[in-house]
């Protein structure tokens, strides 16, 4: 069984009955593989759909998850249940659970940095106060605003206020919450997510090849968010000073917010400046100010550095590009393509009206960056077999049109690996006009292919 | 690409009733089982396969049963006539399966684990009816029917089930409109198998619930059971747990009943 990659959250989502004899069947060695290989922040298997189980049945998935939570550090453990299920794994694992609990999904993506929706207010409640405290953290750290019933009687009355609250938790437990740096994408800018005693770890925990990539791709904003951590030592004050001085050369830029001077150095603040990172109080001192959003060069992302040629590799494999790309969208809106022209040159987009694009990098054996820019039917057409029900809402699209270059990235490294050629994909980057891709791609050369979809022109693009 | 002309291609190819199965069946209908054991000899297919089916060791038979006649007898005339639309089912199994790791003789098995499953709700349930009983055959179809239809999209549906958890029902019916049910559906008319079969089969799917409660009840079970087979360590690996939505909801009233008679503890 795959998981479903959301919001950083791996989610199995096994169905009917779980015992001893069956869960390993749900979870093969490539399996486990695969979802290591996620760099999710969080693994949860979804009891929604879970009809039975017992001890024997939850035991087989976290002995498989502890073991990829001892390389990866990531957040294990189950979702999606009732009171009555809640209470049989309590029941099942007393005061010994080394594993979290979220009663939904939705209450579990509040405890990830990854997701959006920042700043909701959220009722909580856990008759063990040390617990209740620790979720409250929790939140308050990923920007919520946590509210503590110190009662049940408390948190009967309050949660009868629905509108007051958008999230309420209990019977959720927090366990053992995982420690990686954490990656997400706001608007334009990458996040960060870095926590504790920073020492010569951090460059191993830290993914240097899909940080170079996102920055090969058009990101130029990448901000830490250091409200946890706790000091900072000449090790990984290095590492900062020469990831800035690197960014510096594809004019972007590093920040880091929330972080602390009382344990660290102040003089290491004075280092960090001069090769160029620069210090914010608050997350929202950046994200809720354009014109700095703008001037940090999150929406301005020429490419200065590299604007290398296509090579004979990436032309030999060419047809693979467009082939992933034409079968998902294919088999996305049920309407067959026509290939209409294609020629290596700067990007060309004659008609820009209600065209948004996507673009998705990979690296590895080859590297480069596919643009695809949709006409808004498309685009909309595309989301509707993912949404389930067609949409006006343009963050939702583009939200979905980011799932969907996913898909077409996905498919585009099976089709490599069949032959041999080993790449990874970095986070799809969407763009709600032709003007913001634009002054990403720049002059840069690649090859162009347009393409017909129902009377709709839609273009591809693959460049270095 | 998967449109209403796939779905159309496969029904169209789905091969009429054979003779001796249909004047197989008309004998069982009237209860005649040593004529209908008589014209099911003429068939070397149905022979091996209702052998091979009475020999499972579901059925605990210590000693091979070979004769037809002893086998028709052994069954009656439901579990006979449940076994020869298994069969007729079992002529849609594709030479190679894609989509899922199945095989002939594990099909077999889920189709026989189903049959014997099907008469213990029913006994329980204190039914007897001909047409119900031989409902289940027509379950198993739906997974025939996915793998038809999906089998040449395979990576591609691995893909985007990657990205959502949409299950292969929903994919189909947000593509053409039409569901795995629905097809299932377009068989059993193909077949002359009762409206009644078919009402049962639509809402063991578990999203089209029926008025009459009788028959809702009996799809309430159908699913349950599904999915107590498909949560079988052979079917989870062969990748069939989530081929279709599990509607927890929909068998909630009848859960602790099933559990109790499958002693699930």
């Amino acid at each position: 069984m795959k998981p479903v990659l959301k919001n950083g959250i791996a989610v199995f989502s096994p169905q009917g009955f779980l015992d001893g004899n069956n869960t390993n069947s749900f979870l093969s060695i490539e399996d486990v593989e695969a979802t290591a290989a996620l760099k999710a922040e969080m693994i949860l298997v979804s009891l929604k759909k879970v009809i039975f189980f017992n001890r024997n049945g939850l035991d087989t998935f976290i002995k498989l998850f502890l073991n990829i939570r001892k390389k990866n550090q990531v957040t294990v453990g189950f979702c999606d249940y009732d009171k009555k299920k809640y209470d049989a794994i309590k029941n099942f694992y007393q005061d010994n659970i080394h594993f979290s609990l979220f009663q939904s999904l939705e209450i579990a993506y509040l405890f990830t940095s990854s997701f959006k929706n920042k700043g909701s207010n959220v009722l909580i409640y856990n008759n063990d106060k040390s617990e209740r405290s620790a979720m409250a953290i929790e939140l308050h750290d990923n920007g919520h605003n946590p509210v503590i019933a110190q009662t049940l009687d408390e948190f009967n009355q309050k949660k009868v206020k629905r509108e007051t609250y958008e999230y309420i938790i209990e019977n959720s437990f927090l366990g053992q919450m995982g420690q990686k740096i954490a990656t997400r994408v706001t608007g334009n800018a990458i996040i960060y997510t870095i926590s504790s005693f920073l020492d010569n770890e951090i460059s191993d925990k830290f993914n240097m090849d899909y940080h170079n990539n996102s920055l090969n791709v058009g990101f130029r904003l990448f901000i830490f968010d250091a409200y946890k951590v706790i000091s900072m030592n000449i090790h990984a004050l290095n590492f900062f000073s020469k990831l800035s001085s690197a960014a510096a050369e594809y004019n972007a830029t590093i920040c880091f917010v929330g972080m602390k001077f009382d344990k660290t150095p102040e003089s290491f603040k004075n280092t960090l400046e001069d090769a160029g990172v620069l210090f914010y109080n608050q997350m929202d001192d950046i994200l809720q100010n354009k014109e700095l959003l703008s001037e940090l060069g999150a929406s301005s992302a020429s490419n200065i550095k590299h604007k290398r040629a296509l090579n004979k590799e990436t032309i030999l494999e060419l047809p693979k590009f467009i082939d992933a790309t034409v079968a998902t969208l294919e088999m996305m809106t049920n309407a067959k393509a026509i290939k209409e022209h294609a020629e290596v040159s700067t990007i060309t987009i004659k008609d820009k009206k209600d065209k948004i694009a996507s673009s998705i990098g990979y690296y590895g054996a080859l590297d480069g960056m596919v643009i695809l820019v949709f006409p808004k039917n498309i685009a909309k057409k595309a989301c509707e077999l993912l949404i389930g029900e067609s949409t006006e809402d343009i963050e939702m699209i583009l939200d979905t049109l980011a799932e969907l270059v996913n898909i077409v990235g996905g498919k585009i490294k099976t089709l490599l690996a069949d032959e041999n050629i080993s790449v990874n994909i970095t986070l799809p980057r969407t763009y709600q006009d032709v003007d913001s891709l634009m002054e990403v791609v720049g002059d840069r050369k690649g090859v162009q292919v347009d393409l017909l979809f129902n009377d709709d022109k839609f273009l591809f693009f693959l460049t270095r | 690409m998967i449109t209403k002309a796939t779905v159309d291609a496969f029904i169209e190819k789905i091969p009429p009733t054979p003779k001796i199965l249909q004047e197989c069946l008309l004998l069982l209908n009237a209860g005649e089982l040593v004529k209908a054991a008589k014209v099911a000899e003429g068939d070397l297919a149905l022979k091996s396969y209702l052998k091979n089916i009475v020999n499972k060791p579901i059925y605990g038979f210590k000693n091979e049963v070979s004769d037809i006649s002893q086998i028709f007898g052994i069954f009656g005339v439901s579990l006979s006539q449940q076994t020869v639309y298994n069969y007729m089912i079992s002529l849609l199994n594709p030479d190679k399966w894609e989509l899922f790791k199945l095989n002939k003789k594990l099909f077999y098995e889920l189709q026989a684990t189903l049959s014997k499953k099907w008469e213990m709700v029913l006994r329980h349930l204190k039914i007897d009816d001909k047409e119900v009983y031989s409902a289940i055959s027509l379950l198993p179809s739906s997974i025939i029917v996915t793998e038809a239809i999906f089998c040449q999209k395979k990576k591609d549906v691995i893909l985007l089930r990657s990205a959502k958890a949409l299950d292969y029902n929903t994919i189909l019916k947000r593509l053409c409109e039409v569901d795995i049910f629905d097809i299932c559906e377009e068989i059993a008319k193909k077949w002359q198998m009762s409206p009644k079969t078919i009402s049962i089969v639509q809402a063991s799917s578990g999203i089209k619930p029926l008025e009459d409660e009788e028959l809702n009840t009996l799809g309430k079970w159908m699913h349950l059971l599904l999915f107590y087979e498909l949560s079988q360590p052979q079917f989870v690996e062969s990748g069939l747990n989530d081929f279709i939505d599990f509607q927890i909801e929909y068998v909630g009233d009848i859960y602790n009943d099933f559990a109790s008679l499958m002693e699930i503890q």
